[in-house]
């Protein structure tokens, strides 16, 4: 019941939004129904500690990872749908938007969100690929979503890097499935279901495995922001709407990352650890390296915010390699904290653009003396972006790096040290160089900011770091999460 | 079946089908021209018109350019004697002509393009602009047919085990749904591409142009005359006959003789001038239906043909 | 009984990969789409014929599905896109004709030897048929990678996908039917929201600049 119900509101809302024309209230109700899934989910991650929950004639299921995924998506979810009407409001003063565009982009949204809670949601590794092949189809408009040539060009890129990465994905989908189907001789109802896959995972054809392993890494990973099918994303990141970058930035990334970790504790059955974790490790440190060197010189600030979340997902791979039960519950930690920090990022970088009119680093200087509370809360969002104490991407970050030094990947520990401190030089360097310095335009007083944007972003920051100083509510979530894909 | 009884029937069965390449090639050609007029509209020369033209440049005299060399003489007989030899031993009218045995299909391609060679040389030899022209472009066209064609010989082996033409068209016989297998029907589309391009029929060359800027066969033979000529165009249109029957016993060898009657060698005869008339016809249709394609767009359909052939090969390899 | 089901299997499938090498062969979208069309139809024949051989209800509306879908409604989606493009050649791929049929000769044995470790798992009449699918996908990338029009990048796509689903009946006699349907929808899906990001851009500006990528850069 529980399971249905998370995915029947933002169901509800998407039929809501397809029924009337656009009015602000519309955006509001997608509020509701992403803080109703919030609620719900933390009711299911409380509920599965004690076994897993089924729904819809086993066609659904709900374990802990499950059900710590509907949370991530559900805070970050609220945090952009918070942000709908605003966005709407000031895109159709400036005339990017009109009233059917806005529809479009609210009921886009929702099954944007519908997707990724069915993903994680469903028992079926198979509807697992649809769903998040689904999304692609979601985004693709909401990233063209301003109809200027760049986002064009964004979108039409993002689709077809994204379809071509996915249908690898399908490919070893097929193959695991081939592989089960020789473990197990018979096809029965619930063939490719994550338990019966588990079951006989110890069995799988190795061969077969390794072969669709490799290729589950590079479909996923298309999506996850992976390289080599990495290039897609800082344009998509940059072009969109703030809020769709937030959610794509935040979750999306890591919704398929999520199949990546499910489909890695299959691997690690069938082949032994090293295959599995000589791939993730070579994936990992190449989207770090390549983040790394993008960000030293990069100009724009949101596509500044796109390679750090490439940045973020080497580290997740990195966490995945080394595949103890301490590192998968710090490469959960790591989901959550970056899901959040990124959506603020996204969320008040989308209103520096709107009131500066630029995302060009250069162009802004002393944002602290023009606009205080925004310039604050951004520059305490990339504090938290770097792995700062007291939040919780320093934590997930530290412990990431004890379990994989454990598993006795200290060089990759070595090199992932020397790109963060470099990326923090960077990071630090753009982010004075925006929020310091003199006010070059002469702008009368310094700008306030409404409370609407003010509250839920500082929220979120203080969360963020009360996760990093007491993460004891989420630590028996967490193990219990991480046994989930333990082989 | 005593031994003296086979080498006759073999020695009967090379000899029909010499003859047959000798009369029918010639004939063909005229086949092949009637029905592009037909149907382009025209009435045509009458079919025999080939032969005619043989025998009356048979009785002219022999002239020689002034700067040609022994290759000039020499290049037709080649021609004729390699078409000749091929056509002796391949399995055309029997699966047992006398050397059937020495009849490998790499054996075959390479007395035919021995043929081709001595037509490039005699097209230089006598040092005009015309005639090196066409045997650079006619050297192209080889060069860029020739994996094609090995590919798709290499794939015709892969399904029988063997590369002896022979023992090909009877292992066919006993399995007749290769021919229709995607391995088969491949090869067939790689070789039909390669016997284009080697005859130099359209889309390849047009044998009925003499335009500077597009002739490619009719430029080396620019400089022959008389009994030469009628040599050398001999040869060409027996091998024309030889690689059309050759494609058709391929792909449809019923028919063809295998035991040692009389009976069956008459209704080999027979199968093979309706088979090769087959092919001559289908060649024919093509002809009419296609432009001639520029000289440079000419590595795109053969590449194609290589591509056919590789396909064919795999095919052969996995569905065997 | 089983020599037919073989030779229709094997012709079927043969008829994929050919039609997937025509696509690198042809220059007009018009010839490219019936050959795409071709490829769908060859496609639902090989997902018949297994089902109608190992007697499976689900794979046989599997195949009708994919007749449908990849034999009518997607090469006509792309008939009409290619209708609203006046230049319908693709004009100056990145590797010319030649060198690309010859390079798909290479991807073609390449696949052969890749896919022999998949197929010894379970050697079958329809396994061994793998190669043909692994082609294909391979073939498809190589269009996407090397042909620069916008209608090529969508037909390249939809042969790595026909190539995925040849493979996934071959090897699986098709994945449940619930997989098959989504798959079967998404390429649809990326189709039309591909149709219409050509249709929305070329209102906006010339598609052609637009999809060789060139406004964003770092």
């Amino acid at each position: 019941m529980l399971i249905l119900g998370i995915l029947a509101i933002p169901l509800a809302t998407t039929l809501l939004a397809a029924g009337v024309s656009w009015r602000p209230w519309i955006g509001w109700a997608t509020a509701v129904s992403s803080t109703a899934v919030l609620g719900l989910g933390i009711w299911l991650c409380v509920t599965t500690l004690s076994g897993s929950q089924w729904a819809l004639n086993h066609s659904l299921r709900a374990d802990s990872l499950s059900a710590f995924m509907v949370v991530v998506i559900a805070t970050v979810s609220l945090l952009a749908t918070l942000f709908t009407p605003r966005t709407m409001r000031q895109e159709m003063e400036s005339g990017i938007t009109t009233a059917r565009y806005a529809r479009h982009y609210v009921i886009l949204m929702q099954v944007f969100i519908t997707c990724m809670l069915l993903a994680v949601l469903t028992a079926n590794l198979g509807v697992l690929w649809v769903s998040i092949e689904a999304t692609t189809i979601a985004t693709t408009f909401l990233v063209s979503h301003r109809r200027t040539d760049g986002a064009f060009e964004a979108s039409w890129k993002y689709v077809i890097l994204c379809s071509i990465g996915i249908a690898l994905a399908f490919l070893g989908t097929v193959l695991i499935y081939y592989a089960e189907l020789h473990a197990t001789g018979s096809v029965h109802s619930s063939s490719l279901d994550w338990t019966s896959v588990m079951a006989v995972a110890h069995h799988l054809d190795p061969n077969v495995t390794r072969l669709a392993f490799a290729l589950l890494v590079v479909g996923y990973g298309t999506k996850v922001g992976l390289v080599p099918m990495h290039s897609w994303l800082p344009d998509a990141h940059s072009q969109a709407p703030a809020p769709v970058s937030a959610l794509m930035s935040g979750v999306l990334l890591t919704v398929a990352f999520y199949g990546l970790l499910r489909f890695r504790a299959v691997a690690v059955a069938a082949l032994g650890p090293t295959f599995p974790r000589t791939l993730l490790v070579v994936v990992g440190i190449a989207s770090l390296v390549l983040a790394t060197v993008m960000l030293i010189a990069q100009r724009d600030l949101k596509r500044m915010l796109a390679y750090s979340s490439i940045e973020h997902m080497g580290l997740l791979a990195l966490g995945a390699a080394a595949g103890t039960p301490l590192a998968i519950a710090a490469v959960l930690l790591h989901i959550l904290g970056h899901g959040i920090t990124k959506a603020v990022l996204f969320l008040s970088a989308g209103e520096i653009y709107y009131l500066e009119g630029t995302t060009e680093m250069a162009k802004f200087s002393g944002l602290l003396a023009r606009r205080p509370a925004l310039a604050g809360i951004f520059g305490f969002a990339l504090v938290s972006l770097v792995a700062f104490p007291p939040f919780s991407l320093f934590v997930s970050e530290l412990t990431m790096a004890r379990a994989e030094v454990d598993a006795g990947l200290w060089w990759a520990v070595a090199i992932s040290l020397v790109c963060l401190s470099v990326i923090f030089a960077a990071l630090t360097r753009h982010g004075r160089q925006m929020l310091m310095g003199t006010a070059s335009t002469t702008d009368a007083a310094p700008s306030t900011l409404a409370p609407s944007m003010a509250i839920p972003l500082v929220t979120a920051l203080v969360a963020c770091a009360a996760l990093g100083v007491l993460s004891w509510p989420l630590q028996s979530l967490l193990a219990h999460a991480a046994q989930v894909v333990m082989p | 079946m005593s031994a003296t009884t086979t080498t006759l029937y073999g020695v009967a069965a090379t000899l029909v089908q010499v003859v047959l390449l000798g009369l029918g090639g010639p004939l063909l050609v005229g086949v092949m021209a009637k029905v592009k007029a037909r149907a382009e509209g025209r009435v045509g020369a009458p079919v025999v018109q080939p032969l005619r033209d043989l025998r009356k440049l048979l009785t002219k005299e022999r002239l020689h350019a002034r700067h040609a060399s022994v290759v000039l003489p020499l290049a037709p007989m080649v021609i004729l004697a390699s078409t000749v030899v091929a056509g002796a031993i391949s399995p055309l009218v029997s699966t047992h002509p006398l050397l059937g045995s020495s009849a490998d299909i790499l054996v075959i391609v390479y007395l035919l393009l021995t043929g081709s060679a001595a037509a490039a040389l005699a097209g230089l030899d006598a040092g005009t602009a015309f005639g090196g022209m066409g045997s650079s472009r006619a050297m192209t066209i080889g060069a860029l047919a020739e994996p094609a064609l090995l590919v798709a010989v290499i794939a015709l082996s892969i399904q029988s085990g063997t590369s002896n033409l022979p023992s090909i068209m009877s292992s066919t016989l006993t399995h007749p749904d290769w021919v229709f297998g995607p391995s088969r029907l491949l090869a067939l589309g790689a070789l039909l591409i390669v016997v284009i391009a080697e005859t130099g029929r359209i889309p390849v060359d047009n044998p009925a142009t003499h335009l500077e800027l597009t002739m490619v066969h009719e430029a080396m033979i620019l400089e022959y005359a008389g009994p030469e000529l009628a040599l050398f165009s001999l040869g060409e249109a027996m091998r024309l006959g030889l690689l059309f029957s050759l494609v058709a016993n391929l792909f449809l060898p019923w028919g063809i003789m295998t035991d040692h009657t009389l009976l069956s060698l008459l209704l080999g005869t027979v199968a093979l001038v309706a088979k090769t008339l087959l092919v001559a016809l289908g060649v024919a249709l093509i002809e009419v239906r296609s432009a001639k394609l520029r000289l440079f767009r000419l590595p795109e359909l053969l590449a194609g043909g290589f591509v056919l052939s590789v396909l064919a090969v795999v095919t052969g390899l996995v569905t065997r | 009984m089983n020599s037919t089901y073989i030779a229709a299997l094997e012709l079927a499938a043969g008829a994929v990969l050919v039609s997937a090498v025509m696509t690198l062969w042809r220059r007009s979208v018009r010839s490219i789409v019936s050959m795409l069309s071709l490829q769908g139809m060859a496609l639902s024949v090989v997902a018949i014929v297994l089902a109608l051989h190992e007697h499976e209800g689900a794979l046989f509306v599997t195949g009708c599905l994919v007749f449908v879908v990849k034999g009518l409604v997607v090469p006509g989606l792309l008939r009409r896109v290619s209708r609203l493009d006046p230049r319908s050649r693709e004009s100056r791929p990145l590797v010319n004709v030649p060198a690309s049929l010859v390079f798909a000769a290479v991807l073609i044995v390449l696949s052969y030897v890749v896919s022999s470790r998949i197929t010894g798992l379970s050697p079958s009449d329809a396994t061994h048929l793998v190669p043909v699918g692994i082609a294909t996908v391979l073939v498809g990338y190589f269009m996407l990678v090397t042909r620069r029009r916008a209608v090529s990048k969508i037909v390249g796509l939809i042969l790595v996908d026909n190539g995925i689903a040849l493979v996934t009946f071959l090897l699986t006699s098709g994945v449940p039917l619930i997989v098959e349907l989504g798959s079967s929808l998404d390429v649809l899906l990326v189709v039309v929201v591909l149709q219409f990001l050509m249709v929305s851009m070329r209102h906006h500006s010339d598609t052609d600049r637009l999809t060789e990528m060139k406004g964003l850069r770092d």
